[in-house]
């Protein structure tokens, strides 16, 4: 069983973006901190060091923004697979969310389709865990 | 007959998420598109890094204006791996010395003024590198 889930999100520029970033600063830093890592897409196309391993060690679970799905393409690029992908404009049709009335830059992350978003992903990273 | 020129910068920031700084480079990238809507193309490093052909064919066509956040210099390691030597290069920490900002305590999911004050100070200095390279192409067509 995988001791931790290696989170790597798409860190483009629209909207979904933005509210599946800061949905995994929720997950990593409040929900699930030691069953998670925050993985870094120009850090791992850049090879750093510590993001190579976060793909190479853990289940990777790619949280794209659009059906370019540039994360899972980065991962496939340094020869890793993404163990699941989600995308967060299935999150927000299945979330029931309202993305028109989020903010186009920074969404708050006590924004509640931040925590609708984090809590629903967190259940991925859980079922990983356990099936990994 | 004159000819037709686009002046325009592409404008790279490493949009990483790890740290502090990665939610400064980002926030200065989104600034600095609202500042200059006609003169920069503000890039996706996710798109460039899995070569988006739409982004590719902008990151080609125009200078391009770097900004990295941290030390790994990940956004000037993606213009590198695409044979691009960029017209400009912005490092955070360099920005935060040169006006003496310090964003200790700032967190990376959300900024206070200070934060926001290295956001500001990371847009106009990009301001700046898109006049010199803007005029450096219209002076070079003369």
């Amino acid at each position: 069983m995988a001791d931790k889930v290696c989170l790597q999100p798409c860190l483009g520029l629209r909207k979904e973006a933005v509210l599946g970033r800061q949905a995994l600063y929720v997950i990593h830093e409040d929900l699930l901190p030691d069953e998670t890592v925050l993985g870094c897409g120009p850090a791992l196309n850049a090879n750093v060091q510590e993001d190579v391993d976060f793909i190479n060690l853990y289940p990777v679970l790619t949280v794209e923004a659009c059906d370019l799905d540039c994360a899972t393409k980065l991962v496939d690029k340094k020869q890793q697979r993404a163990a699941r992908t989600i995308r967060i404009p299935d999150l927000v049709n299945e979330l029931k969310l309202d993305l028109d009335a989020l903010p186009e830059e920074h969404i708050d992350i006590e924004d509640p389709a931040v925590q609708a978003v984090a809590k629903r992903i967190a259940e991925d990273v859980k079922e990983l865990l356990t099936s990994s | 007959m004159a000819q037709e020129h686009d002046f325009k910068v592409a404008v790279l920031p490493c949009n990483g998420i790890g740290r502090l700084v990665s939610t400064v480079v980002r926030l200065a990238g989104y600034r600095i598109k609202k500042e200059r809507p006609d003169q920069v193309v503000l890039l996706s490093s996710g798109r460039l890094a899995v070569k988006e052909p739409e982004h590719l064919a902008a990151f080609q066509k125009y200078p391009v204006l770097v900004i990295d956040g941290c030390r790994p210099h990940c956004a000037s390691f993606m213009a590198d791996e695409l044979g691009k030597t960029p017209a400009a290069r912005i490092y955070i920490a360099d920005v935060a010395a040169e006006n003496r900002i310090s964003i200790a305590g700032d967190k990376r999911r959300g900024l206070t003024e200070k934060g926001k004050k290295l956001v500001h100070a990371v847009a106009d200095k990009a301001g700046a590198e898109i006049d010199r390279i803007i005029a450096d192409e219209m002076l070079s067509t003369l």
